[in-house]
């Protein structure tokens, strides 16, 4: 599931209104989520939460439920 | 060490690969990255072996000497010997861009369908995941068949045996290499195997390359800077040369200089935008233990090099051991089998603060004030064997300082597209090749800087505007005829990006935010992103002497009206 504050960091990264965004979902079907623009949501959920991620973990992100997993899994560690 | 040279005869790329391997087959040739995997290297003499075996498997398979086999592949450690297996057997390996998930399955093969009719493509050399997409080509283009060699292992288990002699000389082609445009309006650029080696000879001697050496790259092999510089290149000359995955460096770019430094590389090529790329966004907790001091040259090529991205790079990097004078330039394009002019190494290339003002008309003079000047990188000096005019409207020389087009003619050259007589003659007149850049001279060297053509060039991708417009003219809500496409410099990105201006009756903002959508979703589907999209009313756009909606009118118009805050282009 996605968090609707996850869903809201990468709309504003990409400079989008609104798109349906579910745990299947891959950068490849959200309108403007491009190879180049990829580095910009990473840094702009990073920047979000306060959290780093490595180069293998980006790399591994299949969809945005791996990224919200990812998210979730930071932000546990940090307490 | 006994390696059966396959082709007879000298002056192949082959035999080449059969002699660096002969002399000492245990160097390594290749090492295969990837990201949180050991990697995979290549000693000369295993990637000779694996390759005769491919090339024993493709021969018994039908394949035959001067077949064209594209090759589609995902970054794979098996890929370097197959392409080498395909030169052993005397067939003609074309590296093709694995299409990327956005591009529709059906534009994918049609592109394909469209490039096999110039190319002439013969095989398709590719994977299991791509056969349901591709199996309708046969029969409805000149593709006889697939065939999935990464994923048969008997090619490589298979017992050794005498491997498929292949007559095999200089003037025969080497490989099929394209030049701009989207899948299907590629050019094909066919190079004999004297073309390659006698350019990465000559090239390997300007850049100094010795036994010391080492390259690392990110770049796809279908690009001619990957294939040609980073993959040809050190093969023939017998240094070693580290790919990475270019899917996995542009998710992470630190992974190069991670590579530069673990392997302690030399040699890199990019394009302009990796340099801003990874200037902005790598991350400092990357960069702990990260010396880039091995590093001798850092090659800013295939997109015009521009100085605050070079000092940008520089500035971010020198800390880790970034040697200034290791910045260097290069152009370069695929129908010269690659680099026309390069800066020698050892020194930074040349910059040049030039009167903006006289600049708008053509003339690149010292600006008596840098402040207001454009600063002009330079891209060095001519490559032995290759010649420039830089010429005016007519065709006339003009002098050193003053902007034209560049015409080139080079010992490497091709000499035409492969079946593609019309481009052809439009490219080439009296022996020279009409580049469509624009620059100057200054002495012995070049500034490279901009187009005479329409091309954009986002992220060292060539793109023509035209078949952007294409595919957006058939939308719902778009007046057909009335698009434009062009290339908006995006400083950030260090590259352009691409934007459209569309004519519609839309009024009501939902229907025109959906219309955005429906424009920006339509370039992914042809494996294009749209950054900007301009809507505008009808006969907005201007049109040139021509009839059609005129590009660079167009571009200031709606740049100029934005930047105003016109309401009508209001949530561009």
């Amino acid at each position: 599931m996605i968090s609707p504050e996850l869903k809201q960091v990468i709309l504003s990264a990409l400079k989008l209104n609104d798109c349906e965004l579910n745990d299947a979902t891959a950068a490849y079907e959200v309108p403007g989520w491009d190879s180049l623009s990829h580095v910009n949501v990473v840094l702009a959920v990073e920047q979000h939460y306060g959290v780093r991620f490595k180069s293998v973990e980006v790399i591994r992100m299949k969809n945005v439920g791996d990224l919200q997993r990812l998210v979730d899994s930071k932000l546990a560690g940090q307490h | 060490m006994s390696m059966n040279p396959i082709s007879s005869q000298d002056g192949s790329v082959w035999c080449r690969w059969c002699e660096n391997a002969d002399k000492s087959p245990d160097s390594v040739a290749i090492v295969h990255w990837r990201a949180g995997s050991p990697p995979r290297r290549w000693t000369r003499g295993e990637l000779v072996r694996a390759s005769e075996l491919f090339a024993t498997a493709l021969r018994s398979s039908g394949i035959i000497k001067g077949d064209v086999c594209a090759i589609i592949a995902r970054h794979n450690p098996l890929l370097y010997p197959l392409y080498l297996g395909c030169v052993c057997a005397g067939a003609i390996p074309a590296i093709l861009a694995y299409p990327n998930p956005r591009l529709h399955p059906e534009k994918f093969r049609n592109g394909l369908q469209g490039m096999s009719q110039r190319s002439g493509l013969d095989w398709i050399l590719t994977e299991r995941a791509l056969e349901a997409v591709l199996q309708p080509l046969i029969g409805k283009s000149t593709i006889k068949g697939l065939k999935f060699p990464l994923e048969d292992d008997k090619a490589l288990t298979a017992t050794p045996g005498p491997p498929p002699v292949t007559q095999c000389c200089g003037t025969d082609p080497l490989l099929l290499q394209h030049s701009s445009g989207t899948t299907g309006l590629q050019k094909p650029v066919l190079l004999s195997h004297r073309a390659v080696l006698e350019h990465v000879t000559e090239y390997g001697k300007l850049l100094g390359v010795s036994q010391e050496d080492k390259v690392a790259s990110w770049l796809p092999l279908y690009h001619d800077m990957g294939l040609i510089a980073t993959f040809h290149l050190p093969l023939t000359l017998g240094v070693p040369t580290i790919l990475i995955d270019p899917f996995e460096w542009v998710l992470a770019p630190s992974l190069l200089l991670e590579v530069i430094s673990g392997e302690q590389a030399t040699l890199t090529w990019l394009p302009n935008f990796a340099l801003s790329m990874m200037a902005d966004k790598i991350h400092e907790d990357d960069l702990q233990g990260i010396a880039l001091d091995s590093c001798r040259m850092i090659i800013n090529c295939s997109e015009p090099v521009r100085h605050r991205d070079q000092e940008k790079f520089y500035r971010r990097f020198a800390r880790r051991g970034l040697k200034r004078e290791a910045l260097s330039s290069c152009y370069a394009m695929a129908e010269m089998t690659f680099a026309v002019t390069q800066t020698p190494p050892g020194r930074e290339p040349t910059t040049l603060a030039i009167d903006a003002q006289r600049f708008s008309r053509g003339v690149a003079r010292p600006a008596a004030d840098v402040t207001v000047g454009k600063i002009c990188v330079s891209s060095g000096g001519l490559l032995p064997g290759c010649h420039i005019r830089i010429v005016d409207d007519e065709g006339n020389d003009v002098e050193d300082g003053r902007v034209g087009e560049i015409w080139i003619k080079s010992a490497s050259m091709f000499d035409g597209y492969r079946n593609y007589p019309e481009k052809t003659a439009a490219a080439l007149r009296d022996g020279w090749y009409l580049s469509g850049d624009l620059g100057f001279s200054i002495g012995d060297e070049y500034f490279i800087v901009g187009r005479k053509k329409d091309l954009v060039i986002v992220a060292g991708n060539n793109i023509y505007p035209e078949d952007i417009e294409m595919v957006m003219n058939d939308l719902p809500g778009v007046i057909p005829g009335r698009v434009v496409a062009f290339g908006e410099e995006d400083p950030e990105l260090g590259s352009e990006r691409l934007s459209v201006i569309a004519e519609t009756p839309l009024t009501d903002e939902a229907e025109r935010r959906q219309l955005r959508t429906a424009i920006v979703e339509a370039g992914m589907g042809i494996d294009v992103s749209i950054a900007k999209v301009y809507l505008v009313p009808p006969r907005f756009l201007v049109k040139s002497s021509a009839g059609k909606p005129s590009r660079s009118a167009n571009k200031e118009r709606a740049i100029r009206l934005k930047e105003e805050g016109a309401a009508m282009l209001a949530g561009a």
